[in-house]
């Protein structure tokens, strides 16, 4: 039996019925159209469906769309404002921390998050706060380099 | 002066995969769509004597069910070919099992639903009768007389048998002052690219048009399995962004576009299906388990007089990709050593577990292995330097273009040039100290030094050189097009050969594009996704055998080069003057210095395509060039000589790779410290894409070596079906991989460029295995096989490694 859910989706209310079993990350992508949350495993070990629900980082498809009834959730498409893209998604973009792009939109969430807790992490910090967003592209080089530059920038701006 | 070519560029590809705007084949959704699961075996090895799906179709939301039956009355099996070389005697594979399964998670049928919920549950209520038989996991025990055979066709599950010679080997061991033999292993492991296979198949009965949208790299490998399998000749195959692909979704994938298809023409109306991380794991295709007999015979000095190695293959449960890790040997066969002779034995084997499939490098990593293990080895036997061995060996600057014992052309390089700069890079005599010290104190540390080729550009003649009998090649060097077209407003799109996974295919086919018309990368945009429909196709229409430097930069190189041509000539008349004295540049033709005549693209774009009267008299108007690719110096041996000779591949990178680790002896763990690559990767077009392919690569082959694989049980069931299971390394076990350039570029291509894909997955399991042997040579044990997971370290500290070895 379907339920009503109210779920405020980067900024803006939505008023859904799912069913309780629908994850989260398909919530997201299907009924609402977010499609650059990437499901990767549906098992909450790769972290390419990485959002923040309620300003946290969690893997959206740990999580049923029903508990995220009365909540806000921030997809990676919520970053970016009118096609500005966030100092994040800059240096993302001018260290070329990506390949294939599928990892990417997890690895910006989960960074994005991190220089909100922490405006100047150490290598090891950057390391260890991505440990659970896997990338099988990069080797993670130029990811590490771009959310350093991205605090960089957030310092001087 | 090169304007775009070596410079950083900003990527194309990047915002929209920051902002979650790249569109993967999930992403797209059709009126009608159904969603499809897979029904897969649970068993490693059984006869399917009935499948029952009545329960299942009950629920009308279950729109159809595919049992072997169906797949059987339906479908064709796939025509042996360019992925079934060397079987002898044919053996139908179908898209599904129809009579037998032969591993965990091979496909029987599938279901398609309303939604994927209702398929899952379906799933669940098709009764299907198996008769399990024995399974056979260990390619020794297979080959025995006694073991239960996989396929009744062959009678044997020693599907091929080979060997094939350079030089006089019997000579070289006869003249040897010394035999050094060892027996090596790389276990199963794949790349795990993130998307997982997925397909959307579109029917449309009355025309009879198949249109497909999937996760694929080669798209002729689906075009060609469609038309086989269904009989159908009107199909369109589009490839939106690839998360990922690195071998995985070449080949394995067809099956899964030919059911999901069925099911699309069985119901009439669109169906998606995508594949779950754990199908992915069993099913969708791993490397071979490879495990090699070596022997080297070499002088007293060091030189390598021939090498002569057996090959087992444990290929898994198809007969398809039977001998691809094996013929794949002949790309790198002579590693970067002058040895004249070489002697290879090849042994295939089915088995009840996954298929292979062609992962980054196919067999390169495996051949790499063997020469840089021997070198090792004859070191340890004669009591040289590891380093002074390599070189005594190495081809060397003054000998390029090198002609390789099995007919291979190395372009360019300077290896002994490679080694030096690395050992001067990583300061090897201070690490040595510095290794002394750490012993002293208790600490295990090692270093490992190794060097290697990375072939681009493949050549699918090669096969004839192992399979004499082929009369006709699956396919010969390598044709590839491209097509640009200037847009009426003056901007340019760029239609490829192949689709992107990842390998920054828009930025740098549009920094080549640049550079050749005089134009901006930012007014250049890339047409994806491929569409067979749109997209130039070529025997290289592909996303693999690290072909895009070669075959997609040489067509679009040319493509540019006929489109400046037809600006220059349509510029010309416009400007009444002699098209040798424009030149072009930001989109502008003119002649230098003239303050009026000039031209902008934007112009010339309404010209071309508006206005006749300004088109000079015999020129074809537009401004659209397509230009098909062929290597222009393919000859000698783009087909096997008398000698067998043949060019397997047409460029070669190389690379040296310098790996510090330390070894924690308490729990077998093994930590790198730093890892180094000094690389000639020819004319670099772009740093950073390079760097990420140098960096993925090297992290890759590093992250196997460490312990990233895949485990059966003694029952043939898969038992590393998650990411953490098969030990994926996230940014924590990873290490910083560095990168120094030190390029020798190409005299054959249209930059000097070369291949960098597969390249640094290439040498690194070899670096990890010689370092770990070093860090624990206090033991005084020796590193064969892989992977060194904490456990088989821990067992080589303490002497037993024989005991438990895992099932690979």
């Amino acid at each position: 039996m379907k339920q009503t859910i109210r779920v405020t989706i980067n900024g803006r209310l939505y008023e859904e019925d799912v069913e309780p079993r629908l994850l989260l990350s398909h919530f997201l992508r299907e009924n609402i159209g977010l499609t650059g949350t990437h499901v990767g495993c549906v098992v909450g070990e790769c972290g390419a469906c990485s959002i923040l629900l309620d300003g946290k980082v969690v893997k959206s498809c740990l999580h049923f769309a029903v508990q995220a009834d009365g909540r806000e959730v921030t997809t990676v498409e919520g970053l970016a404002k009118d096609g500005e893209l966030s100092p994040r998604q800059e240096a993302f973009v001018k260290h070329y921390a990506f390949q294939c792009g599928y990892c990417t939109p997890g690895m910006v969430i989960t960074s994005h998050a991190l220089l909100q807790r922490n405006p100047n992490p150490s290598d090891e910090e950057i390391r260890k706060a991505l440990a659970g967003n896997l990338c099988m592209c990069t080797g993670y080089v130029q990811i590490v380099d771009a959310v350093k530059d991205a605090a960089k920038g957030m310092k001087n701006g | 002066m090169a304007k775009f070519v070596g410079s950083r560029t900003r990527s194309k590809e990047g915002p929209r995969h920051v902002t979650g705007r790249g569109l993967y084949t999930d992403d797209f959704r059709l009126p009608g769509m159904l969603q499809a699961m897979i029904l897969r075996s649970p068993h490693a090895h059984a006869k399917i004597n009935s499948v029952d799906p009545s329960e299942a179709i009950k629920n009308p939301n279950v729109m159809a069910v595919i049992t072997p039956e169906d797949v059987k009355q339906l479908t064709k099996p796939f025509k042996p070919g360019r992925y079934a070389a060397g079987l002898k005697r044919p053996v139908d594979e179908y898209a599904g099992a129809v009579e037998k399964v032969r591993y965990v998670g091979e496909p029987i049928g599938a279901v398609a639903a309303r939604d994927r919920g209702t398929a899952e549950d379906a799933l669940e209520l098709i009764q299907v009768d198996y008769e399990p038989l024995r399974a056979v996991v260990d390619v020794r025990e297979a080959i025995k007389p006694s073991s239960a055979t996989l396929f009744d066709e062959l009678g044997t599950n020693l599907a091929w048998q080979g060997s094939l010679q350079y030089g006089d080997i019997e000579a070289a061991f006869k003249s040897a002052d010394r035999v050094v033999k060892e027996t090596l292993k790389i276990h199963r492991y794949s790349s795990t690219p993130l998307e997982p296979f997925n397909v959307i198949a579109s029917y449309d009965a009355a025309s009879k048009r198949l249109t497909v949208w999937v996760t694929a790299q080669v798209p002729e490998v689906i075009y060609d399995g469609l038309r086989e399998a269904l009989g159908l000749q009107d199909i369109r195959v589009i490839i939106p962004d690839v998360g990922g692909g690195f071998g995985q979704k070449i080949h394995l994938i067809r099956k899964y576009v030919v059911l999901v298809s069925l099911l699309a023409m069985k119901t009439g109306r669109p169906v998606k299906w995508i594949e779950d991380r754990s199908e992915h794991m069993m099913a969708g295709g791993h490397a071979c388990a490879q495990e090699f007999e070596a022997e080297a015979a070499v002088k007293n000095d060091g030189t390598v007089l021939g090498l002569r190695f057996k090959e087992y293959d444990d290929v898994g449960g198809s007969v398809s990709t039977l001998t691809i890790h094996f013929t794949n040997k002949l790309n790198n066969l002579s590693n970067t050593y002058r040895t004249p002779a070489i002697h290879m034995e090849g042994y295939a084997v089915v088995t009840n577990k996954c298929p292979v499939i062609p992962n980054r490098g196919i067999g390169k990593p495996g051949m790499c292995y063997i020469w840089e293990r021997m070198m090792d080895r004859v070191a340890q036997a004669l009591e040289l330097s590891p380093i002074e061995v390599r070189r005594k060996n190495l081809i060397q600057p003054s000998e390029m273009p090198y002609r390789t014992i099995s007919g291979n052309i190395y372009d360019s390089g300077d290896y002994p040039g490679l080694l030096s700069a690395l050992l001067e890079k990583i300061d090897y005599d201070k690490l040595r100290d510095e290794q002394r010290k750490a012993r002293e104190q208790g600490k295990l540390m090692g270093i490992g030094i190794v060097i290697g080729v990375e072939p681009g550009g493949r050549n699918a003649a090669r096969d004839m050189a192992i399979f004499p009998e082929m009369k006709e090649p699956p396919g010969s060097g390598g044709i590839n097009g491209a097509t640009i077209k200037l847009e009426k407003n003056g901007t340019l799109t760029l239609h490829l050969g192949s689709p992107n996974c990842g390998q920054a295919h828009e930025t740098t086919t549009a920094q080549v594009a640049a550079e050749i018309l005089g134009t901006t990368p930012d007014q250049i945009s890339t047409s994806i996704p491929f569409d067979s429909d749109l997209s130039p196709w070529g025997v290289a229409a592909a996303n693999s055998g690290n072909n895009f430097h070669l075959y997609d930069i040489g067509a679009i190189h040319g493509a540019a080069t006929k489109l400046r041509e037809k600006v220059l000539q349509l510029s010309g008349h416009v400007l009444n003057t002699d098209p040798k004295e424009l030149t072009i540049e930001n989109g502008v033709v003119q002649v230098p210095g003239s303050a009026t005549k000039k031209v902008t693209f934007a112009e010339l774009g309404r010209i071309a395509y508006n206005n006749q009267h300004l088109i000079p008299d015999g020129m074809e108007a537009g401004l659209q060039a397509t230009f098909y690719y062929t290597f222009p110096h393919a000859k000698p041996n783009i087909i096997p000589d008398a000698d067998r000779r043949v060019r397997a591949q047409f460029t070669f990178s190389a690379g040296a790779h310098a790996a510090v680790v330390e070894v924690d002896k308490a729990t077998g763990k093994v930590e790198v410290l730093r890892y180094l690559i000094v690389g000639d990767n020819g004319t670099v077009i772009n740093p950073d894409v390079v760097n990420g392919q140098v960096y993925g690569s090297a992290a890759h082959g590093i992250a196997i070596a460490l312990g990233e694989g895949f485990i059966y049980s003694a029952e043939g069931q898969p038992l590393t079906i998650t990411y953490l299971d098969y030990g994926k390394c996230s940014t924590a076990e990873t290490p910083r991989v560095e990168v120094i350039h030190r390029p020798s570029p190409s005299p054959f291509t249209s930059l000097g460029q070369k291949a960098a894909g597969e390249g640094a997955a290439i040498p690194s399991p070899a670096a990890i295995a010689s370092a770990v042997e070093d860090a624990l040579k206090p033991f005084g044990v020796k590193v064969c096989d892989l992977p060194l997971t904490p456990e088989s370290v821990w067992r080589l500290v303490n002497h037993n490694p024989e005991t438990e070895r895992r099932s690979f």
